[in-house]
């Protein structure tokens, strides 16, 4: 992991000006931190040595108020900024990867250690919040302010600047050192402390099962001991981990402490004088302080970094080439799958398989869970290209255009998709379906028995919905979409386990759907786990996944291990 | 220290009777919150004063290095005999070890505390949720759940370390270091008292001030962006079908944009507070140069003592200047200690019972215990109302028996309130009206583990553990021996399943059977409800997610469910929306709108009910 990734920068550009920001503000600060401590030298110095009064060192008073004052404004400056900046890149960052992963597709684009997609999108980027306040501020300071003391001090005592200039490159080679010799210790006690903490989280998830079978108080002594033996990892992974903390606060202090009985020493036989001394003092923990903090900001600042390396991955999934053919016209074409096949965790799922939707009929999908009905299914609307095979749009005078080369959103415009979990528009229930006369909207309705649901609804047709149609059962919301299927028939219509949250009479329902939509000249694709679904097909294809035989091995490597 | 005595004070405090609310916590919890919850934590007095000391120690050496520092330079600079400054060279080395050392020592110890009271708070969770109300179990979301014991515990343990340590070296540190300049001079004590101040106190109000604005003008913005991101991942490809993948990221940009805004109003104060601190640093070295210098010439101060009281003060500031970041924890810990007490107060008081073997099947506190093992437990329900506790009922007037070798069926449309009716006969939820009794007894008035002896319920959200195939079965009995278990995977259809996994009885599963397929789970569920000891067992939608065949084949093995252990035919009622493999039951409850619109046989349903019959025969149309 580098400190600072030049794709943080290629990929949030807002991160681009506050680094500038930032590095202006380390220069300006540097200059502040010198010109501070010649000034406090010198106005101690003449006092403490000359006994100079207060009238005759005011001048340099003023000016070192003055700098006090400045730099409490670019503190204030870097403090403003770094918060916007970071919510403004954070943003950017959040907003590429939704979009990206949109475009890849989410299955493509997930995390490849199994982290979700959503948590990494939220919470997980949200965690460079930090990285941009704290750490990079340190950071720049670490490349200005260090070099810029270092070298006034080697201006004023080269002795005092040999010994902080030995000290500083055995921060890094020390940290690395501490670092190499606790890595596989940690990492095995992370993974301890990780699982101990699972087992406990895993059994209050179940205390619900537990209580149903009077079994819930036995695992309140497990729950102890799982707690305690979580604590002693991590002390053991601490302990080792703040040596590399101590390392650097013992090197950095004791080197300042060395510098100022150097100095001690040297006034004693006059090899130095007062204020070159008192300059030197003051400057010596300045060359240190950007390094320490790096390092007390770093571990703040590693979920942001590991999460931003998250998203880059994401980033990186190549997008597929947009097509640029125009779709036919699918009312009088038909979408045609060839032997299309997808990979899946160590089988096919589907194994090659041929469809053809055209006008006015409807084709099933019928198969075991998991054979990849739903994978068929994204594969014909071209959200997921086939790791076999290929589709093809038909047009009406035979010509067929490869489903890669077609413009999407052209044919999507001629599809409707009925998910198992519709989704709708926020609105009221009118707006949703959109229909141009109430006397089409009710006879509709009272197909698919949405008149019922709207009965039943507070505000009736003006029932306002929440996003995805919050408010309504699943089952009222495959109503709702089936109803604005029938209303604004798309050429092809695909309908993904539509009796899957409906009771018997909620079947009859879909059933009427279905031989009206057919009666509307649709091309409709099926998914259907009911055997009476699948009857009312003009034609059933079979789906079938062909399993590896480590399939359940290749799903838990964490549990097998 | 033993868990209960220490568990005890907490419990005694007066639980709020209001009635509880899952609603996320208000944005200012209300006074003593944390206070309460660090007592939860039962932190080690001695611990933490010990860590406190380290601490001052730590940072003092760092105070202590930079004044006799300043006091070897500016006496050198006099050239004394090099002997006077040995005690001053030796103290300055030794100060500078002191401090890593010293800290090192220090963030092992508050660290210690931390995971103390951590795992001491978790297992009071757990305990007050196992013995207190189920209810309150039942009303949390799994992942809210997860939340809270997890991430939530974790951050009122962080107030230790991040929070409160840090503010109590700091006050020790800043009043230590104040006397001693005082002692020198004291209006440069009483100047350096002031600006500790403002870095310790004002700094860390106004950074507090602005996270909690930023926080609750961003909680909206949040709130949206995290549905919009979720909305967008979840339904890709429905949203772009659909046309409508760019207005939803449009949506996205907007609460990114108004969530900036909030950053940039907390922001302000946040910045306030980077100048007060450091302005605090060089307003000290500058009133200390000020009033010093005249104190020299008027011949009240050494010069050598001026070197000090103008050079400490750029290292009195480092505790200080952690205190911001530790005032944002306080208010982060503060919110997180109110949904932990929550969750801890919903469940009721703990029990300080002596946590020990697992009751399994012991609890003979039932009067007639024992005596009816031939004839078997009887579940009868009478003028019952069940529905969440707050909601009005979701259903009405049900009376049942369910009676050792008793075969009882529930069905009807979805969200007639079946899940709330297993709930309130198995008595994890109270009936709203009417009454449950178990062999004569309302179950209200049962002891706790007194139901499960003898009914037990698998409700469709019942967990599978992140262990062994055997071991989740234990669950339901600690003693399941590995012959049983493949026994009741083989009745419950998962023969050809335990067949292909790779270590048998023994492969892990993973938490929340994320390697099992819904229908799988089912029929694992299934299995372990048939170990069970008890002779009465609810059943919610037992063939989900199962195909027509394996559906009937696993209610089938449900109806000819073995006798218990102890020979007590079993008693099964059944939540299904599969009706042909009803025929096997006794009788048949038919809900509908809010109550039991028919009930008989299959076969008198069948005859004499519209709604029952259509539903079947389309059922059998798709089997055939």
């Amino acid at each position: 992991m580098k400190p600072l990734d030049p794709r943080l920068l290629r990929y949030a550009r807002s991160a681009r000006g506050y680094l500038a920001l930032t590095v202006a503000l380390g220069l300006l600060t540097g200059a502040l931190v010198v010109a501070q401590a010649l000034l406090l030298a010198h106005a101690l110095g003449s006092a403490v040595a000359e006994g100079a009064t207060l009238s005759a060192i005011a001048p340099l008073v003023g000016v070192l108020a003055g700098v006090v004052v400045v730099r409490a404004l670019v503190a204030a400056m870097q403090e403003r900024y770094a918060h916007r900046s970071a919510t403004r890149a954070v943003a950017e960052l959040r907003e590429r990867v939704v979009a990206h992963a949109a475009a890849v597709g989410p299955r493509r684009a997930a995390p490849a250690d199994g982290a979700s997609l959503v948590t990494l999108a939220t919470r997980g980027l949200d965690a460079l919040e930090p990285y941009f306040v704290r750490y990079l501020p340190q950071l720049v300071l670490a490349a200005t302010l260090t070099p810029a003391t270092l070298l006034v001090v080697l201006g004023l005592d080269w002795v005092s600047a040999a010994v902080l200039a030995g000290t500083v490159p055995l921060v890094p080679v020390f940290m690395w050192l501490v670092g190499v010799m606790t890595q596989g210790r940690s990492e095995r006690g992370l993974a301890t402390m990780q699982r101990l903490g699972a087992q406990v989280l895993d059994l209050l998830a179940g205390l619900t099962t537990l209580r149903a079978f009077g079994r819930e108080r036995g695992p309140v002594a497990r729950v102890r001991e799982l707690g305690d033996a979580h604590r002693r990892a991590t002390m053991g992974t601490l302990r080792v981990a703040f040596l590399s903390g101590m390392v650097l606060e013992l090197l950095t202090t004791l080197s300042v402490a060395l510098v100022a009985v150097g100095i001690g020493l040297r006034l004693v036989y006059g090899q130095v004088d007062l204020v070159t001394g008192l300059a030197v003092l003051v400057l010596a923990p300045e060359v240190f302080l950007p390094l320490r903090q790096v390092g007390a900001h770093f571990h703040a600042s590693t979920d942001g970094v590991a999460a931003a390396d998250r998203a880059f991955a994401v980033l990186e999934v190549p997008v597929p080439d947009a097509g640029t053919r125009p779709a036919p016209d699918l009312a009088r074409g038909r979408v045609r799958a060839h032997g299309v096949a997808v990979q899946g965790r160590g089988g096919w799922a589907p194994a090659p398989l041929d469809v053809e939707l055209a006008a006015g009929r409807v084709v099933a999908l019928v198969g075991p869970s998991g054979a990849g009905k739903s994978t068929a299914v994204e594969v014909l609307l071209g959200l997921l290209p086939p790791d076999l095979g290929h589709v093809t749009l038909e047009a009406a005078d035979g010509t067929s255009t490869d489903l890669r080369d077609v413009d999407l959103p052209g044919y999507w415009r001629q599809v409707t998709w009925l998910p198992q979990r519709p989704l709708l528009e926020p609105g009221t229930i009118a707006d949703v379906l959109g229909a141009d006369s109430p006397a089409d909207r009710d006879r509709a309705a009272a197909l698919t028995g949405l008149d019922a649901v709207v009965a039943a609804a507070p505000d009736g047709w003006g029932t306002v919905l929440g996003a995805g149609g919050a408010g309504l059962s699943v089952g009222q919301r495959q109503r709702l979409a089936l109803t604005r299927a029938l209303l604004r028939p798309t050429p092809v219509v695909v309908l993904d386990e539509p009796t899957a949250h409906l009771d018997a009479a909620g079947e009859q329902v879909v059933l009427a759907t279905l031989d009206a939509l057919r009666d509307a000249g649709c091309a409709v694709l099926l998914v259907a786990h009911r055997a009476s679904l699948a009857a009312r097909a003009d034609q059933v294809v079979q789906v079938t996944g062909v399993p590896g035989s480590d399939t359940a091995r290749a799903g838990a490597p964490e549990q097998v291990r | 220290m033993s868990a209960p005595t220490s568990s005890a004070p907490a419990s005694s405090t007066p639980a709020s009777s209001a009635p509880t609310s899952w609603t996320p916590a208000a944005p200012r919890p209300p006074r003593g919150t944390l206070r309460r919850a660090l007592r939860l934590l039962d932190v080690d007095p001695r611990r933490a004063a010990l860590a406190v000391l380290l601490g001052t120690l730590a940072l003092g050496s760092a105070v202590a290095l930079a004044a006799v520092a300043a006091w070897l330079i500016a006496r050198a600079s006099q050239m004394p005999p090099v002997l006077e400054l040995s005690v001053a060279t030796v103290a300055v080395r030794a100060f500078g070890i002191g401090r890593g050392l010293m800290r090192y020592l220090e963030r092992l110890v508050s660290h210690d505390i931390a995971l103390r009271g951590m795992a001491h708070l978790r297992a009071t969770v757990y305990d007050r949720l196992a013995a207190g109300s189920p209810r309150a179990l039942l009303a949390v979301r799994r992942g809210d759940l997860l939340a809270r014991v997890g991430a939530d515990v974790d951050a009122v343990g962080d107030v230790v370390v991040r929070g409160l340590l840090p503010a109590a070296v700091a006050l020790t540190l800043g009043v230590g270091t104040s006397v001693a300049m005082a002692l020198f001079w004291p209006p440069a004590g009483l100047a350096l008292a002031a600006c500790l101040v403002a870095a310790g106190v004002v700094a860390p109000w106004l950074t507090a001030h602005g996270a909690r604005t930023a926080e609750e003008r961003g909680v909206r913005a949040r709130a949206r962006m995290s549905a919009t991101s979720l909305g967008v991942l979840d339904d890709a490809g429905p949203l772009m079908v659909s046309g409508r993948l760019d207005g939803e990221l449009d949506a996205l940009r907007a609460a990114d944009a108004d969530l900036a805004r909030a950053a940039d109003a907390g922001a302000r104060p946040a910045a306030l507070a980077a100048a007060i601190g450091q302005l605090a640093v060089g307003a000290a070295v500058v009133a200390a140069l000020v009033t010093g210098v005249p104190a020299v010439a008027a011949g009240l101060l050494a010069p050598v003592e001026l070197a000090v009281i103008v050079l400490t003060p750029l290292a009195a500031f480092e505790a200080t200047s952690l205190l911001p970041a530790a005032a944002v924890q306080v208010q982060r810990s503060r919110a997180a200690a109110a949904r932990v007490l929550a969750l801890v107060d919903g469940a009721g008081p703990g029990s300080t019972a002596a946590v020990g073997e697992q009751p399994s099947g012991d609890a003979t506190d039932r009067p007639d215990a024992g005596t009816g093992t031939t004839a078997g437990p009887v579940l009868v329900a009478t003028g019952l109302a069940c529905g969440w506790p707050g909601r009005p009922a979701v259903l009405r007037d049900v009376d049942l028996t369910l009676a050792a070798g008793g075969r009882l069926a529930v069905a009807g449309p979805s969200g007639e309130g079946k899940t709330t009716l297993l709930l309130t006969l198995a008595g994890l939820l109270p009936p709203v009206a009417g009454e449950v009794t178990l062999d004569g007894v309302p179950l209200a008035g049962l002891p706790q583990g007194g139901v499960v002896r003898d009914v037990v319920m698998t409700g469709e959200d019942a967990h599978v553990f992140g262990t062994s195939v055997l071991e989740n079965l234990r669950v339901a009995r600690g003693d399941v021996t590995p012959d049983e278990a493949v026994d009741a995977l083989r009745r419950a259809g998962l023969g050809l399943w335990l067949d292909a996994l790779p270590d048998g009885l023994d492969t892990a599963l993973g938490s929340d059977a994320r390697t099992v397929s819904g229908g799988e789970r089912r029929r694992l569920l299934l299995a372990r409800a048939l170990l069970a000891d008890a002779a009465l067992l609810l059943v919610d939608e037992p063939a989900e997610h199962l195909d027509g065949p394996t559906a009937d084949g696993v209610l089938r093995e449900l109806w000819h469910a073995p006798p218990t252990r102890r020979g007590t035919a079993r008693g099964v009622l059944v939540v299904s929306h599969r009706l042909s493999p009803l025929a096997a039951a006794d009788e048949v409850l038919w809900l509908a709108d809010g109550q039991v619109a028919a009930r008989g046989t299959h076969e008198q349903l069948l005859a004499h009910v519209a709604g029952y019959g259509e539903a079947v025969r389309a059922e059998q149309q798709e089997t055939s």
